[in-house]
């Protein structure tokens, strides 16, 4: 790279840093998700706005071209898989053991009917969806189908805790339905991505689920063994926190690149990965502070403002694709999340106000849709909806919590009265 | 899910052991006749495999050397599965608590398939003393952790532990209460300011330790202390090793919710990460007040 070369690209993430932080933390001002400012931020400074009006701006700023290119590819690509490993160390294995068949029950309610409704839904309007490169009916739908499924774990968190019930049995039960729909979701969307690697024949399905389910199962019990055995070595002979932070985003990358070499996306690699550090006995809660901070503060904001800088969000809008990928994604997940909640014994508004925190799409669906687009499985228009759709559907959770908690709702109210049988063992 | 209201968890009036024809037979009854005594209990003892007479007159002869063979107690030889066996047994003679010895660590093959007493541990219906280091001679029990998690058992566990301490004349208690690493991290995403982070946070801690303060006004702790100490990490595994730091002579834990099978040790049970390795005699409550029929 040459001198002037370095220059525009510490500027650009420099740029990139201090616009996402700014309008991040006016967005949390106004109780939005800090993920909401940095993706108005790339919006603003991308060909949406500003490029629109001044394209050499928007071009010097984030560019996709040359070496420059090539390295922001780099720090993006390399961002995405930090993110999936940290929201790996938040799927926790223990909780969905100890929550076992109830969880099991209410996270196949809250996957199936979103995977099935997004399933049927692309199959059957696929060529309306815009044109993608999948060229396969069968990619598209299962994507639409896994794009309705997943759910922003944070969020629901946050709900519960609102509703006063994230240390309680149902609380728990929902967590653990949460994070195994999110396990199964990334298990099947990275089938989706390695079909389009293998191809869609039997073969090419069979050979991408057999190497992901095997690959999962190889983690998080042979890998899980050997990172609780060498992580207490490396609090002993390594510098604390450094040496961990590094240990475990080395990790991370090493299961990133051995999926991607296997023909699975790099991101499930970093995600089980990430499964399988965060279930260890010996990482506290101070090192996991650390790993969250410096992924989501640093490497999240660089990911979430390039997005704005790829796609023109205002030449790509569709209404009537927005409006009804918006609406399928609303009552797939409240009718999913809100049965399997009725199921574990809530009552109907508590069970809506767990639909709503479920039916939170988050981050994660922002990149489920940024890799579906970028390995030609839907077309650009699709992906603008998919963005607006997780942003609405984040936004309108806490204004609908508080709307069903501050109406006839008792808040508070203790476990044993919601559910007579919560207390039992 | 049916719940029936069976014998209280303590006292323990009625104990049985597991006696094999291993090296540490002897200590185990010496043990035996000291928790005879501590608890004035009937004492049950459960030999399972084919009766032989030789083996018979030298059991006879070690209970009546450690001051067993009191009318009141029971010396049982039966057949079948070890486990099986003492489960039912347990079960019809209403026994309050099992005692079996058991080593430090198993081997990884073992500990997987389990041995006697961890698998009594793991199924048991009543109360399950597992001896680490059984000895001829009289050991005193100075310092008693126990576990102090959120869940219903808790205060049952707390409840038993305070009866073992006054019995035993234990130093001190310390209740360990377990902050899960993994669910506080789920409050703090970006979703959650900082502030509100921490709010969230120090409502559940109030909210815990308000819960173990009314558990420790109900407990009859008279003059014995009892201190409370909040560990972060791993539930099962941090009070594990809080017990093998502090050198404690007895760890209390809830029993398990359901029988454990190979699947809470693969991905641990938190009562699994103690079994894996002892790190000093464990105690398993069983509250018994809930009976879960799955």
């Amino acid at each position: 790279m040459t001198h002037d070369q370095l220059i525009y690209l510490f500027l650009c993430l420099s740029v990139m840093l201090l616009s996402g932080r700014l309008l991040g933390e006016f967005f949390r001002k106004l109780r939005m998700p800090l993920v909401v400012g940095e993706l108005v931020a790339g919006i603003i400074l991308g060909p949406t706005i500003l490029g629109h009006y001044y394209p050499y701006l928007t071009e010097h700023i984030f560019t996709t071209k040359g070496n420059i290119g090539l390295v922001l590819q780099g720090i993006t690509s390399m961002s995405v898989v930090m993110l999936l490993f940290a929201a790996g160390m938040e799927v926790e294995l223990a909780i969905i053991r100890q929550q076992g068949k109830t969880a099991l029950k209410a996270s196949f309610v809250g996957l199936i009917i979103p995977l099935v409704l997004g399933f049927f839904v692309g199959r059957e309007f696929y060529h309306w969806f815009g044109e993608n490169n999948s060229g396969n009916i069968l990619v598209f739908s299962l994507f639409m189908g896994t794009a309705m499924a997943i759910s922003a774990l944070p969020i629901i968190a946050r709900t519960l805790m609102d509703l006063n019930l994230f240390k309680t049995k149902i609380g728990m039960i929902i967590i653990a339905a949460a994070m195994l729909d999110d396990l199964v979701g990334w298990i099947l969307f990275s089938v989706v991505l390695g079909m389009m690697n293998t191809g869609v024949g039997s073969w090419g399905f069979l050979y991408t689920l057999g190497f992901t389910v095997l690959f999962t199962l190889l983690m998080l019990t042979g890998g899980r063994f050997i990172i609780n055995k060498f992580l207490p070595w490396a609090k002993r002979k390594l510098s604390w926190p450094g040496g961990i932070l590094a240990i475990s985003l080395g990790f991370a990358f090493l299961g990133a690149a051995f999926t991607e070499k296997i023909g699975i996306h790099a991101i499930f690699g970093a995600f089980i990965v990430g499964i399988a550090f965060g279930d260890s006995v010996h990482l506290n809660e101070k090192t996991r502070d650390i790993i969250h901070q410096f992924i989501t503060n640093i490497f999240a904001p660089l990911f979430f403002v390039s997005i704005g800088f790829k796609i023109n969000f205002v030449a790509n809008f569709d209404l009537s694709i927005t409006l009804v990928v918006i609406v399928l994604a609303i009552v797939s997940k409240l009718l999913g999340a809100g049965l399997g909640a009725l199921w574990g014994g809530l009552k109907l508004k508590e069970a809506m106000a767990v639909g709503f925190g479920m039916n939170a799409r988050g981050a994660m669906e922002i990149v489920l849709g940024l890799l579906a687009l970028q390995a030609g499985v839907i077309s650009e228009q699709l992906f603008v909806a998919i963005v607006i759709m997780a942003v609405v559907t984040s936004v309108m959770a806490g204004p609908m919590l508080q709307y069903l908690i501050t109406g006839e709702m008792k808040v508070g109210v203790s476990l044993k009265e919601i559910n007579p049988l919560s207390t039992d063992d | 899910m049916t719940s029936e209201v069976t014998k209280a968890p303590y006292p323990f009036q009625r104990i049985a052991v597991a006696v094999a024809f291993s090296p540490r037979v002897e200590a185990i009854l010496a043990e035996s006749k000291r928790l005879q005594d501590l608890f004035k209990a009937e004492m049950i003892f459960i030999h399972v495999g084919e009766k032989n007479l030789q083996q018979e007159q030298y059991l006879k002869h070690l209970l009546h050397r450690f001051g067993l063979d009191a009318p009141a107690n029971q010396l049982l030889w039966e057949v079948g599965d070890p486990v099986e066996v003492i489960i039912d047994k347990c079960k019809e003679l209403e026994v309050d608590l099992v005692v079996a010895g058991a080593l430090e660590k198993e081997s990884l093959l073992k500990y997987f398939l389990g041995s006697v007493a961890r698998k009594l541990s793991r199924r048991a219906k009543c109360s399950v003393l597992m001896l680490r280091e059984p000895d001829i001679l009289s050991k005193p029990v100075k310092r008693i952790v126990v576990e102090g998690s959120d869940h219903p058992k808790t205060v049952n566990t707390v409840d038993v532990a305070v009866y073992v301490a006054k019995q035993t004349h234990a130093d001190d208690v310390t209740i360990v209460q377990e902050s899960d690493v993994s669910k506080m991290a789920l409050i703090r995403s970006d979703v959650f300011s900082d502030e509100e982070s921490e709010e969230h946070k120090e409502k559940i801690f109030e909210d815990e330790n308000k819960r173990l303060d009314d558990i420790l006004k109900c407990a009859d702790c008279g003059t014995l202390k009892v201190n409370v100490e909040r560990i972060d990490g791993k539930p099962g595994y941090v009070i594990t090793q809080y017990a093998r730091e502090q050198k404690a002579d007895l760890l209390v834990l809830n029993s398990p919710d359901t029988k454990l099978n190979l699947i809470d040790r693969v991905f641990p049970h938190d009562i699994e990460y103690a079994l894996a390795d002892l790190p000093c005699d464990l105690l398993i409550v069983h509250s018994r007040v809930q009976e879960l029929s799955e």
